[in-house]
């Protein structure tokens, strides 16, 4: 197995992780502002690895993977914002 | 022939993956759903109640098996990808036939959701929230359609011996971002239906 296939599912493990974590969050935080940013985070932190691992942009053109990270950045941001302002 | 190594070419790994055509083409779709999701969510804040119970009527399992069966079939390109370039072709087709089967899975639990919903009353016209509800939805199933026929195209040529050299493999990675966009889109939106 490469270094290249072992990231992958690393990558694949986290997703499914944080996907159940996102699901289960709704019954143990109560908060509904708390509650809210976590699961808006855990989106951010699923498409970071899509984007770096996934697309392979980690190790691509800098302005490319700042583009992609931005969008699952400040997309999550913004709608948090509507959400909680 | 210049046969692919991911260790051997440093050079290869800076370049961006893919068509730049293609990368312009999901900057263009990613922001038609940013659209979409930011007009929800201003929807949603107008509209509380609404929404409270229009996500109510939503089924979360199916949105939870959705999104692991979307995870899997990214996982499965992504695999592929590297087995092209490793010059495993027949790998590289196993692994987008796995893709094709976990993404039929997404396309069989999303068309179930529908039936379910059109049985118990709800359509586009419901309300508001509905209204997005299928919009947002179908316009996203209409891509993994799309993607679908990439992939089989992939598989076709990959089968064929066309993904050989460094020269044309850009295709293979040009369909794979685009499916892994495809991917990107839901994780965004399953929790924007189903969590919050």
């Amino acid at each position: 197995m490469t270094k290249y296939t072992k990231k992958s599912l690393f990558s694949y493990t986290v997703l499914l992780l944080l996907t159940f974590v996102s699901v289960v969050l709704n019954q143990v935080v109560s908060h509904r502002s708390i509650f809210v940013i976590l699961v808006l985070f855990i989106v951010f932190l699923k498409g970071q690895q899509i984007t770096d691992i996934f697309m392979e942009l980690k190790h691509a053109k800098r302005m490319w993977r700042i583009i992609l990270l931005s969008y699952v950045l400040l997309l999550p941001t913004i709608i948090a914002g509507i959400y909680l302002v | 022939m210049q046969t692919l190594s991911v260790k051997k070419d440093p050079a290869f790994n800076k370049r961006l993956p893919g068509d730049l055509a293609m990368w312009f083409f999901i900057l263009a779709e990613l922001t038609v759903f940013a659209i979409f999701f930011i007009g929800f969510a201003v929807t949603e804040r107008l509209n509380p109640q609404m929404f409270s119970e229009g996500k109510a009527s939503l089924h979360q399992l199916a949105g939870l098996v959705n999104t692991l069966a979307l995870i899997t079939s990214s996982l499965m390109v992504a695999l592929a990808l590297l087995s092209i370039k490793a010059s495993k072709a027949n790998l590289a087709t196993s692994y987008l036939f796995l893709a094709f089967l976990f993404s039929i899975i997404y396309l069989g639990v999303k068309s179930w959701e529908y039936v379910n919903l059109f049985d118990r009353g709800f359509d586009i016209e419901t309300n508001t929230f509905f209204t997005l509800y299928f919009l947002i939805t179908f316009f996203h199933f209409m891509h993994i359609l799309l993607g679908i026929i990439i992939l089989g195209f992939m598989a076709k040529k990959s089968l064929a011996g066309g993904y050989q050299t460094t020269s044309n493999i850009s295709g293979f990675e040009a369909g794979a971002s685009y499916w892994h966009m495809v991917d990107l889109v839901w994780i965004i939106l399953f929790p924007l239906l189903y969590v919050i």
